[in-house]
């Protein structure tokens, strides 16, 4: 992140730069400083439209877990969600993930986001806030992000404006390619997952008790100054 | 069809809060209290997010306004051409996982360019409806982490975007 936030402002920087120099056009028009500035106040304005409905989430999932529902709900779901993420043991986790899934699904974009921010927060804490992401963020990242939407209404809404014959028969075609990209990226997860163990690759699963077997070292010792090696090349 | 799915969307969070209320209520539990409680920990987390939501609007931004990602699509341009992509869908592509509300303004101008119901138009829109704003998504996941290595997640996420754009592209041939 680190890197890549850094080349990201360089690379905009140059190219403003060559495009005031030459004249090409390409920039949005507004000057540098003023869309800088106003998208950091987009961000804040983000936030706090975001901050309500958080707090209200947090608030209704408080009540679940305080009425045992998210227990119950977990112990149904257990199967679909044991499949995707084997490593995880926390109930109130699990449940956090599978809501931001379900709210996906159906389009509540703002509740999918504070669903999936409390549940990176927690998978980061269970996770020892390491450098390292563990297998259960990337697969519910990935998923998260290729999840598939029962009615993709603002596209809708936009055919329908611009004077479509049938604005919504788009939908069908949209979930079974939402469908298929959701696989696909499971798939992708899975293989990487076996692949890093395969590999000894730090993060995998059985990385410690691989690794201790592999040198026949102390493997916590190992791991341990591997963590804190990346940890440096982060920094 | 079309109607029952918007209908069931629609019913999502209402049916949810009901439950929930319900259930509540059904177990004896202080519901009030327990809302309070709860909504102070998800405003805190709020206030803990925004420096990161702050950096990912500003480099996005940058990229943006700048031009720099109309560089990084022409650069694209041979590469999509060679996989068999509409030319037309490029700076859409591109825009995709990065920007949300940049999509919609490019979804937009190819209704207004050419008709709603065109091959083109019906394929953004599918495409849009199929996948998500992986980039920023990501940024802002774990953005809230101490994570540095995301390991296989972005390259997962990309494949599931490129599925989703190829399906989509066939999809809109044959239905």
């Amino acid at each position: 992140m680190n890197k890549v936030w850094i080349i990201m402002f360089l690379m905009g920087i140059a190219c403003y730069g060559i495009d005031s120099i030459f004249g090409i056009g390409n920039t949005s028009g507004k000057g540098f400083t003023d869309g800088l500035l106003t998208s950091c106040e987009e961000g804040v304005y983000f936030v706090i439209g975001l901050a309500g409905v958080m707090g209200l989430w947090s608030g209704f999932m408080n009540i679940a877990r305080g009425s045992g529902l998210i227990h119950a709900l977990a112990e149904k779901c257990r199967g679909l969600m044991k499949a995707l993420f084997p490593e995880e043991k926390d109930e109130d986790t699990l449940m956090l993930m599978l809501m931001g899934f379900t709210a996906n699904i159906f389009g509540a974009g703002n509740s999918a986001t504070v669903f999936s921010l409390q549940a990176m927060k927690r998978l980061d804490e269970e996770n020892g806030e390491s450098p390292l992401a563990s297998n259960t963020m990337c697969m519910f990242a990935s998923v998260n992000m290729s999840m598939l939407q029962l009615v993709p209404i603002t596209v809708i809404q936009v055919r329908a404006n611009a004077g479509s014959a049938s604005a919504e028969d788009i939908i069908l075609p949209s979930i079974i390619a939402g469908a298929a990209s959701t696989l696909a990226s499971i798939m992708v997860c899975k293989w990487a997952e076996h692949r890093a163990v395969r590999l000894k690759m730090p993060g995998s699963l059985h990385y410690k008790s691989a690794r201790g077997a592999w040198t026949g070292g102390n493997d916590s010792e190992i791991s341990d100054s591997d963590v804190s090696s990346i940890k440096k090349k982060a920094v | 069809m079309n109607q029952i799915l918007n209908t069931v969307s629609a019913m999502f969070i209402p049916a949810l809060l009901t439950i929930i209320l319900v259930h509540g209520f059904v177990r004896k539990v202080n519901v009030y209290n327990l809302f309070l409680e709860g909504c102070k920990e998800g405003l805190t987390t709020a206030v803990e997010i925004m420096p990161f939501i702050i950096a990912v609007f500003a480099a996005i931004t940058v990229m943006t306004d700048s031009g720099a990602l109309s560089w990084i699509e022409k650069a694209c341009e041979p590469v999509f051409k060679l996989l068999g992509m509409p030319s037309e869908l490029t700076s859409f592509m591109i825009m995709r996982p990065i920007s949300g509300s940049g999509t919609l303004v490019i979804v937009e101008s190819i209704a207004e360019q050419y008709g709603p119901d065109s091959f083109i138009c019906r394929c953004a829109s599918v495409i849009m409806g199929s996948s998500e704003t992986l980039l920023y998504a990501v940024a802002v996941y774990f953005g809230a982490t101490s994570v540095k290595n995301m390991r296989h997640t972005v390259p997962a996420g990309l494949a599931g975007y490129i599925v989703g754009i190829w399906l989509s592209l066939i999809l809109c041939r044959v239905m």
